[in-house]
C-alpha cells in the first residue's frame, strides 16, 4: 500500500469516527472538503502546467544558479521575494517547492519560498492593511522576512 | 462563491491557453508539460484528497468561534503559548484567517498572541503529508518544530516594537508579565 492510501484510510477512519459522532457536522466537513476541491484543483492543474514549463523551458542550471547552495545566503531572500509574489494557496506551496528543489535549488531558499508564499501575500496586503492598520502589517511582515531569512540560512546549512 | 468558481475557471483556461501555445510552438515541449502534468496528478491526487478531507473535519470540529472564545480568554503566557501552537493545525490560507485574527483582536488578544498567531499558521500540519512527500521528512519536521518558537520570537519582538512606536494606542496593557 502506498503512502497516499495509507493517509486515505486514516482519513476515512477518522470520517466514520466523525459521521458515528455528529452526521450534520460530517456532513458539513464534506461540503468544505467539495468547496475547497472546486477552487483549488485548477490551481494544481495551473502550476503543474507551470511546472511543465520550467521543466520544457528553464534548465537545471538556471534555478541551480539563482536559487541553488553555490550561490550564497542571499538565494533564502531570493526564494522569499518569490514567495511572497506568489499567489498560490498554501496546499499547492509543496508541490512547486519541492520541484524547484529537485531542480537544484537549496533548502534554505526553498524555506524562504514556502514561508512567504503563506505567510506574506502582496496582494492580499491591502486587506492586511485595512484590517489591522499599516504598523502592524508592516512589523508583521518585516519580521516573517527577517526571521525567516535566518531560518533559511541555518535550512541551507544543516539540511 | 460564484466569485471564486470564476477565480477557479480562471486558473484552468490560462493553464490551458499556454499549455496550448506551448503547443503551437513546439509539440515535444508541450508532451513535457503534459508528462510532468499527469505525473504529478497522478502522484498527489491521493494526498491531496486525504489533505482536504482532513481540512474539512478540522475546519467543522475546530471552529473560529470555539478558537476564538479559548484563545481571547486566556491572557498572558498561556494566551501566547495557544496562540502559536493551535493554528499550526489549520489549513487553508492566511487571509481566510484574517477574520479570525480581527475577533480575536476585539477579544482583547494581545498583540503578541496575534503576531505568534498569524505566523503559526504557517505551520500547516494538515498539509504534512504533501510536504513530506517533495521536501521530505526532516524539512518538514526541523520546519514543523521551530515555527512555533520562532511564532513566539516575533509576537513579543513585535510587540515590543509596536509599543515602542505608538505608546499611546498601545491597545493591551494588563498582559505585563512577559
Amino acid at each position: 500500500m502506498g503512502v497516499g492510501a495509507i493517509y486515505l484510510l486514516v482519513v476515512g477512519i477518522l470520517l466514520v469516527i466523525s459521521s458515528i459522532r455528529d452526521m450534520n457536522k460530517t456532513k458539513q466537513a464534506l461540503k468544505v472538503t467539495y468547496k475547497m476541491s472546486i477552487m483549488i484543483f485548477p490551481v494544481f492543474f495551473f502550476i503543474f502546467v507551470l511546472m511543465g514549463l520550467f521543466q520544457a523551458f528553464v534548465s537545471r542550471e538556471v534555478i541551480a544558479k539563482w536559487f541553488g547552495y553555490g550561490n550564497g545566503p542571499l538565494t533564502v531572500f531570493l526564494g522569499e521575494l518569490v514567495g511572497c509574489v506568489a499567489l498560490i494557496e498554501p496546499p499547492v506551496v509543496f508541490p512547486f517547492a519541492g520541484f524547484l528543489l529537485e531542480k537544484g535549488a537549496n533548502y534554505g531558499a526553498i524555506l524562504g519560498f514556502v514561508m512567504t508564499a503563506i505567510l506574506i501575500g502582496i496582494v492580499t496586503m491591502p486587506l492586511e492593511f485595512k484590517l489591522f492598520g499599516v504598523k502592524f502589517s508592516i512589523v508583521r511582515n518585516v519580521l516573517v522576512l527577517i526571521f525567516f531569512f535566518i531560518m533559511g540560512l541555518l535550512f541551507r546549512v544543516v539540511l | 462563491m460564484n466569485k471564486m468558481i470564476k477565480e477557479a475557471l480562471l486558473y484552468l483556461v490560462i493553464g490551458l491557453l499556454i499549455w496550448g501555445m506551448v503547443a503551437i510552438f513546439s509539440l515535444p515541449k508541450a508532451v513535457i508539460i503534459g508528462t510532468v502534468i499527469y505525473h504529478t496528478f497522478a502522484e498527489t491526487i491521493e494526498i491531496i484528497i486525504a489533505v482536504f478531507l482532513l481540512i474539512g473535519l478540522i475546519q467543522v470540529w475546530i471552529s473560529p468561534q470555539q478558537l476564538s472564545k479559548i484563545l481571547g480568554k486566556e491572557a498572558g503566557w498561556k494566551g501566547l503559548l495557544l496562540a502559536s501552537i493551535f493554528p499550526i493545525f489549520m489549513g487553508g490560507s492566511l487571509f481566510t484567517l484574517f477574520p479570525l485574527m480581527k475577533i480575536l483582536i476585539e477579544k482583547g488578544a494581545s498583540f503578541a498572541a496575534i503576531l505568534a498567531f498569524s505566523v503559526a499558521c504557517g505551520g500547516k500540519i494538515p498539509l504534512l503529508p504533501l510536504e513530506i512527500k517533495f521536501l521530505g521528512i526532516h524539512f518538514a519536521i526541523l520546519r514543523l518544530v521551530l515555527i512555533i518558537p520562532v511564532s513566539i520570537i516575533i509576537g513579543l519582538l513585535g510587540e515590543f516594537i509596536l509599543k515602542k512606536w505608538e505608546p499611546t494606542k498601545g491597545k493591551q496593557t494588563r498582559n505585563g508579565g512577559y
